[in-house]
């Protein structure tokens, strides 16, 4: 009997390991064991196995290259891929190792270790460690961690809530996405070290509709940690629920997000208070990002001076960047920060698909800054990012090419920021109409120069007076196509 | 309506009350209404209101909000092709216009003998594996032009 690894992740399957398993599962003398997947997805389907030598992978499998699989021939080393040799794995150390929903595979990789040290210490010791880590959220808005569980901790309440964000609305990320589905125990053991940090006994995991197999993996995963008698916090029992969405993108908002978990319209709401003094039923909630539990246990385990050793000075840790659009190599970089965009693109996105150029690279999602080729030099952290007005965001990394039409493109970011806008406040709910409508008059050749004045003057007021940053950021996409790719706009105004 | 679905409706209305003290949690009241019924007709929010003690205003605004909640049954297939930012990379635009001019609809709309309808949604995760074309519950990566005829061919 050989063993083969075939990863079960969503965008795997949809390369072809779905078809692979359909295709072998009649098959004697092999076992498919299906695990996580390890982000190459450049390489998916990929298949592996154990080998004298190690463990080997053959790449972009079709069913005919079983026998080849078989006769052990042709197959790479796992730890020579260059894609995945030149990265730090820490919060995706094990994926396409384990088997999602073993928790004894889970344990065996160092699974666990981060809540058995937290159960060891005091609440007020667990924020001490996250603050010596210097972790910031990895959602979006980058705040210290540990001060949102501090002050959500100090707030007296009869109850408190522990929240995962698991909207991942940003286009083009989905590391949330691998987590959940490929080790969703160490998202709840993130949840129940926070739980203990703050005095929470019930958990939400808010997950987006678009992801029916993550919430599937998820709600086995509590059930068989509740089973393993697990789910516990201060000495009761962690109520520990999935929650599925219906759409909007405004909903990964943490107030609007609270909002739809009480059923209602997910509009956002006017903070302070912040949701870690009052949010889910007015009780003081720590809404986090998947990524950021995700991270939260390995801090416990190894240390939050071992983890802020990494990075640069105002940016701890790894960075967990998703490369996509015309690369050769799309997938999942995990990274110290402090490397420059274009070293991360040369290292890993493996330069472009054939035939096409780089034209311009989006950073941060469908609110973030496009950057022409003469700026890819920029250090990847916090810091560089906010200085040229830009954002990390959830770490989504798009790359255009040379055929992409700059005008359309602001278009599309318009229609997008028209139709999601919530509506709550007027600069956003009509500033992102109002673009769309320039953008279209100029696409139909019957804008003038002042339109492109006039749209930078609908930017700068939906940057200053919106409500959140949908509409505080909105602009941003449209306002650097124009300033790096003018030539195209005005080309078709008079 | 028919008898089947007023009965269904009753009954998951009964399921979604609230207990004493709690809120009625609207969201998730539509939802399995969409669930049981394929979708959520207008001419039943009067009665999801008043079984969960909300106004029609509430129930509607929700109803409104919400882009995965649907007033109208969809086609016997729903196709539903990403626009984030990861496939209009990859040129997601060619694959639209392919399947435009297979099923002669544009996004938002029905084929005439009900067979599909086409959407669009932001992004599905599946960004390292696009253009992405999810049809019912299959997700399909790397999608070309040259691939729409027969994938449509599998959906009957
Ligand atoms: C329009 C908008 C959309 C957002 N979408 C998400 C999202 O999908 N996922 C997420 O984790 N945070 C999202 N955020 C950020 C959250 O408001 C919040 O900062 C985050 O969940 C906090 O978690 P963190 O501290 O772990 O980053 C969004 C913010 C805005 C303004
Ligand atoms: S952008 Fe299309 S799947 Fe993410």
């Amino acid at each position: 009997m050989v063993r083969l690894y075939l990863p079960n992740d969503t965008s795997s399957r949809a390369a072809g390991a779905a078809r692979l398993a359909e295709v072998w599962q009649e098959r004697t003398g092999i076992e498919l064991i299906r695990t996580s997947a390890r982000g190459a997805f450049f390489l998916e389907p990929m298949v592996e196995r154990d080998m004298p030598e190690g463990r080997m992978a053959w790449f972009n499998v079709t069913p005919d290259d079983l026998p080849q699989i078989l006769a052990g021939k042709g197959g790479t080393p796992v730890n020579e891929i260059p894609f995945l040799r030149g990265q730090t794995r820490v919060t995706f150390a094990n994926f396409g190792v384990t088997q999602p929903l073993s928790l004894d595979e889970y344990r065996a990789h160092g699974g666990l270790k981060g809540l058995e040290a937290a159960r060891t210490q005091s609440p007020e010791a667990i924020i001490e460690e996250i603050r010596i880590s210097r972790l910031r959220g990895r959602g979006g808005a980058a705040f210290p961690v540990w001060h949102k569980w501090q002050v959500a901790r100090e707030t007296e309440a009869d109850r408190k809530y522990v929240v995962a964000n698991a909207d991942e609305g940003d286009a083009g990320t989905y590391c949330d996405r691998m987590v959940m589905e490929g080790e969703p125990f160490r998202l709840i053991e993130g949840m129940l070290i926070c739980a203990r940090a703050i005095g929470a006994d019930t958990g939400y995991i808010y997950c987006r509709q678009e992801y029916p197999a993550a919430a599937h993996t998820l709600r086995a995963a509590i059930q068989k940690a509740d089973e393993a008698g697990l789910l516990q916090s201060h000495g009761h029992r962690l109520r520990l629920e999935v929650v599925v969405g219906a759409g909007s993108y405004v909903v990964g908002e943490e107030t609007a997000l609270l909002e739809s978990l009480e059923g209602r319209r997910g509009v956002v709401q006017a903070r302070p208070p912040y949701p870690a003094e009052a949010g889910l039923h007015g009780k003081p909630t720590i809404v986090s990002n998947v990524l950021t539990f995700a991270t939260v246990s390995t801090i416990l385990a190894r240390g939050g001076e071992w983890y802020s050793s990494m990075g640069t000075e105002r940016s701890r840790g790894t960075v967990v960047l998703q490369i996509g659009g015309r690369v050769k190599q799309p997938g999942l970089v995990e990274i110290p920060f402090g490397a420059t965009l274009a070293e991360a693109l040369e290292r890993f996105g493996g330069g472009m698909a054939p035939g096409s150029r780089l034209k311009a690279v989006q950073v941060g999602g469908p609110l973030g800054s496009l950057f022409p080729v003469s700026k890819l030099g920029i250090q990847i952290c916090y810091d560089a990012f906010a200085k040229a007005g830009a954002i990390l965001g959830h770490g989504g990394i798009v790359v255009f090419d040379h055929e992409t039409d700059m005008v359309e493109l602001a278009r599309h970011y318009t229609v997008f920021t028209a139709e999601e806008s919530c509506g709550k406040c007027t600069p956003c709910r009509v500033g992102s109409l109002r673009s769309r409508e320039i953008l279209e008059r100029i696409q139909a050749g019957r804008g003038t120069a002042d339109d492109l004045a006039l749209l930078a003057d609908l930017g700068e007021t939906m940057k200053t007076a919106s409500l959140c940053a949908f509409g505080g950021r909105a602009p941003y996409p449209v306002l650097t196509a124009i300033e790096h790719f003018g030539e195209e706009f005005r080309r078709l105004t008079k | 309506m028919d008898g089947k679905s007023a009965v269904s409706l009753e009954v998951v209305l009964d399921r979604c009350r609230h207990g004493p003290g709690q809120q009625p949690n609207i969201l998730q009241t539509l939802l399995a209404v969409q669930e049981a019924l394929g979708h959520v007709p207008f001419n039943v929010v009067g009665e999801i209101a008043r079984g969960l003690e909300v106004t029609e205003a509430d129930v509607a605004g929700v109803l409104s909000y919400y882009p995965d909640l649907r007033t109208h049954l969809s086609g016997r297939h729903l196709i539903r092709i990403c626009m984030g930012e990861s496939c209009v990379a990859n040129h997601c635009s060619r694959v639209l216009r392919e399947l435009r001019d297979q099923l002669r609809v544009d996004v938002g709309e029905t084929t005439p003998g009900n067979r599909f309808t086409l959407e669009k949604v932001y992004c599905v995760g599946n960004c390292a594996v696009s253009p992405t074309v999810i049809i019912d519950d299959e997700l399909y990566g790397r999608m070309i032009p040259s691939q729409v005829a027969s994938l449509l061919d599998q959906y009957r």
